[in-house]
């Protein structure tokens, strides 16, 4: 019912591309039509859907941003919004795997680049990525929970991260471990390749209130062996500074895809519940015009990815903190106009407001961004470090 | 329910708390961790090293010892909002007040959000050029407790916020504490002041709020000082002849030779010059600051670019100021040198959006006095209210230079480059006008 049309409305976003990617995006709303939306509450209750991956990435879904792709974000995002607005947890697993080829693509190890990228960027391998407790860890929210030893011909990691998504025994994901030279005296941190070969434990996550076929797991690592050849960067911090915004940017995508199925969910019922729906804020007509207004922000925002500018992050920030709550609302105002069918388990907007909650909640969260938006709001001066 | 164990009797000080890094777990001794086998009353230490979070399966070593915080008063929560906005009003500066005042004698019911990165203070801001040498205290400087004028006035005050984006199409407002809804926006959100490139703004401070003017009154109390002061315009001048005045030792850096060069004439820039030197002001004109050192005891080396280098304790910059362009640019809100606003309304290019005070800009030129304020605030009021239209009159407002060594007083707009003539004055006194194009364009008594 809301998967028509949710297919509906997609063509919005295809009316600005230039026409080379059209048919890459056709395939990839194709796909998320005819592939993912029926699946839609199998994946949210548990189902891994790396066949969908596979095709998305044989359509080219992961690649627009790469080196390889021109850094498209703009077109990254535009996938990412059609996947999600289909399925909220597969839109996870592509910005999981979108960043994931970042960090390769931008990498300066060029043999790990040349020995993975490839097949990444069209998913014929997976892997996704384990720099949450980092990103808060480097807005000063929390430690770095790895730790690495330098060791003969590379470091030495040991630690658990709480929950990683997209990963899997056979593949993948690029985590940060602070340097330890020896114990209690940290020096710098490092980014790295860390494949699931059997050393690496995996421990099952408790159950998540929805999305549960993000293949989401804790880690352990025990003295594992990180070689040279696998180090992404060293030193991380300006490997960071420079993929940040991007990095952030993406996201942008699920919160786009999520509020565009969820006005789909309240169009779809237009026809039946108007003379009741007519007395609910939020309609369709109010959110599209926000909605086509925070795209249009973000994909000027995806024409200068690596801006490294303060201006600039502030923007993506708002942005990525605005397509959360945009989220929130559409979720809120779908399950409201759909009414009793909107609270059926298995209904769109049932999953959709645990997608938006998601949304919210995953790294930087609402209450991250603003943190990071009212730290960079202040002025350094004197006044400030002298802690008033 | 879970079982607590009375008080320890280990001798091993009450029960303790210990935070999962990872999730925010908090394993409480007393309590234990039944599900995981570990008995209510059982020290942190005691537990075997192959337990992990039972939320998250972070190790035990990933655990850290937790002291619960004092509770964060009341003010700095979120605060829940109206559907119907109202009036939401950006900055509690001079400008903000006076249009939240206006406002609220128009309209007695009307709702008032008032949104200010700072506590939202009442205080004068020019008072702050002159503020050491007089002995005030920030007690003195505060007319009225933010809190209290917000109570007063009968509006709500979001205090240490800042306003990140704006949609214009939903009228909403984002900032760092959530988004709020309006039907008409006021940016009274004031001008930065940022130290010339190349200097660290960590290290150089500037006068453009109470905030920064305690900061710097703390750090001076009862000490003497050499202090640099970069820039020789108004501000740098009030302000060295104000710190001069307290006991301290001033050094100005202007990159002009005389103070005001090139705004005013140069015998009203000599006067002004002898005037603070009488003060023992040293003033190092025609130069710039080419490096700016820290030196191991907190103070600062100046490198100047006639080969000279001054060491000093503080500097402080007034190069000037710059009203913040991104989140007006990201609005599609017009932007040339301050918010641009129509000169007879004070609406920004987008409707329902006004803007007053030192973030504005009419016909390009940012107008950064407090004079102008009360008449853009009224003629804002009457906009939002929906009263009849009170069209504001923009004339270049009365400069005061408050340096009571050398006062000077301009009336009328002064053209940069313009031609200067001396007219006849009492004795001692410099009267000078400046003529454009055969008018009298600006009248300057020192």
């Amino acid at each position: 019912m809301s998967a028509s049309s949710a297919a509906l409305t997609m063509d919005r976003t295809i009316a600005a591309r230039p026409p080379a990617a059209i048919p890459a995006l056709d395939i990839i709303a194709n796909i998320a039509q005819v592939q993912l939306t029926p699946m839609a509450v199998e994946i949210d209750e548990g189902h891994y859907p790396l066949e969908i991956m596979a095709d998305l990435g044989k359509a080219g879904a992961f690649r627009f941003h790469l080196a390889d792709g021109g850094h498209r974000f703009d077109l990254a995002i535009s996938a990412m919004e059609t996947i999600s607005a289909a399925c909220g947890s597969t839109g996870f697993l592509a910005w999981c795997h979108d960043v994931m080829g970042l960090y390769l693509d931008q990498s300066d190890n060029a043999g790990l680049r040349e020995r993975l990228l490839p097949y990444h960027a069209v998913a014929r391998t997976f892997g996704g990525t384990a720099l949450s407790n980092p990103m808060k860890s480097f807005a000063g929210i929390e430690p770095v929970l790895l730790k690495a030893r330098p060791v003969a011909g590379g470091y030495s990691v040991t630690g658990s991260l709480p929950w990683v998504s997209h990963i899997a025994p056979g593949q993948y994901c690029a985590a940060i471990a602070q340097i330890e030279v020896e114990a209690g005296c940290e020096s710098h941190e490092v980014m790295f390749l860390l494949p699931f070969d059997g050393r690496a434990r995996l421990r099952t996550c408790p159950k998540f209130s929805g999305m549960e076929g993000t293949s989401t797991w804790g880690i352990t690592l025990e003295d594992f062996f990180v070689p040279v050849a696998d180090i992404i960067a060293d030193p991380v911090k300006p490997f960071i500074a420079r993929i940040r915004a991007s990095f952030i940017l993406l996201q942008t995508g699920m919160a786009l895809g999520v509020a565009r199925g969820a006005i789909a969910d309240i169009r779809a019922v237009h026809g039946h519940l108007a003379h009741v729906n007519q007395y609910l804020s939020d309609g369709a007509d109010e959110l599209e015009p926000e909605l086509d207004a925070l795209r249009a922000r973000i994909m000027a925002l995806a024409a200068t990815p690596f801006d490294t500018s303060r201006d600039y992050l502030l923007n993506v920030l708002d942005a990525r903190a605005e397509g959360a709550e945009l989220c929130l609302r559409a979720a809120q105002s779908a399950l409201l106009h759909q009414g009793a069918s909107g609270y059926l388990m298995t209904s769109a907007p049932q999953r959709r407001i645990r997608e938006s909650h998601f949304v919210a909640i995953v790294t930087p969260a609402i209450k991250h961004l603003r943190r990071l938006m009212a730290q960079l709001e202040q002025d350094p001066s004197p006044a400030q470090e002298q802690g008033r | 329910m879970s079982v607590v164990m009375a008080e320890p009797n280990d001798d091993r000080g009450p029960w303790k708390e210990f935070l999962c890094r990872a999730c925010g777990l908090i394993y409480n001794e007393g309590e234990g961790d039944p599900d995981s086998g570990i008995a209510p009353g059982t020290r942190f230490h005691d537990i075997p090293d192959d337990w992990s979070c039972p939320i998250c399966g972070v190790r035990k070593q990933d655990f850290e010892p937790y002291e619960r915080a004092a509770a964060i008063p009341l003010s700095a929560a979120p605060v829940t909002r109206r559907a119907k906005g109202g009036v939401v009003i950006v900055g509690a500066g001079i400008a903000g007040w006076s249009a939240a005042k206006a406002i609220r004698a128009r309209d007695p019911d009307i709702a008032i959000t008032m949104i200010t990165n700072c506590a939202g203070h009442v205080y004068n801001k020019p008072e702050l050029a002159v503020a050491l040498s007089r002995g005030m205290t920030e007690e003195r400087l505060r007319r009225e407790i933010g809190s209290e004028a917000a109570s007063r006035l009968g509006l709500r005050l979001i205090a240490e916020t800042s306003a990140v984006g704006i949609s214009a199409r939903g009228r909403r407002l984002r900032t760092t504490r959530g988004t709020f809804a309006y039907d008409r926006l006021i940016l009274a959100s004031g001008a930065r002041a940022m130290p010339p490139g190349g200097l660290d703004p960590a290290r150089c401070w500037r006068i453009n709020d109470l905030n920064s003017w305690i900061a710097l009154s703390n750090r001076l109390s009862g000490k003497h000082r050499h202090l640099a002061i970069i820039g020789a315009g108004m501000v740098g001048c009030e302000l060295a002849e104000d710190l001069a005045r307290a006991g301290h030792e001033v050094t100005l850096v202007s990159l002009t030779a005389e103070p005001m060069e090139g705004f005013f004439p140069a015998r009203a820039g000599e006067r002004l010059r002898q005037g603070l030197e009488s003060l023992g002001i040293r003033l190092h004109g025609g130069v710039t600051v080419t490096a700016m050192e820290p030196c191991e005891d907190g103070t600062s080396m100046l490198s100047l670019s006639d080969g000279k280098a001054i060491h000093v304790d503080h500097v402080i910059t007034a190069t000037g100021l710059a009203t913040p362009s991104r989140m007006i640019a990201a609005a599609g809100i017009a932007f040339e040198n301050g918010i641009v606003v129509d000169p007879q309304t004070l609406q920004t290019s987008v409707a329902d959006i006004f803007a007053l005070g030192d973030c504005v800009s009419i016909g390009g030129t940012p107008c950064r006095y407090v004079e102008p304020i009360a008449g853009q605030a009224a003629t804002i009021a009457a906009a939002v209210t929906g009263a009849a239209p009170l069209p504001y009159d923009h004339r270049p407002p009365m400069i005061r230079l408050k340096t009571r060594s050398a006062p000077i007083v301009v009336e009328g707009s002064i053209v940069r480059g313009g031609e200067w003539r001396e007219a006849k004055g009492a004795s001692g006194e410099l009267i000078m006008e400046q003529w454009v194009d055969g008018s009298l364009t600006a009248r300057l008594v020192a």
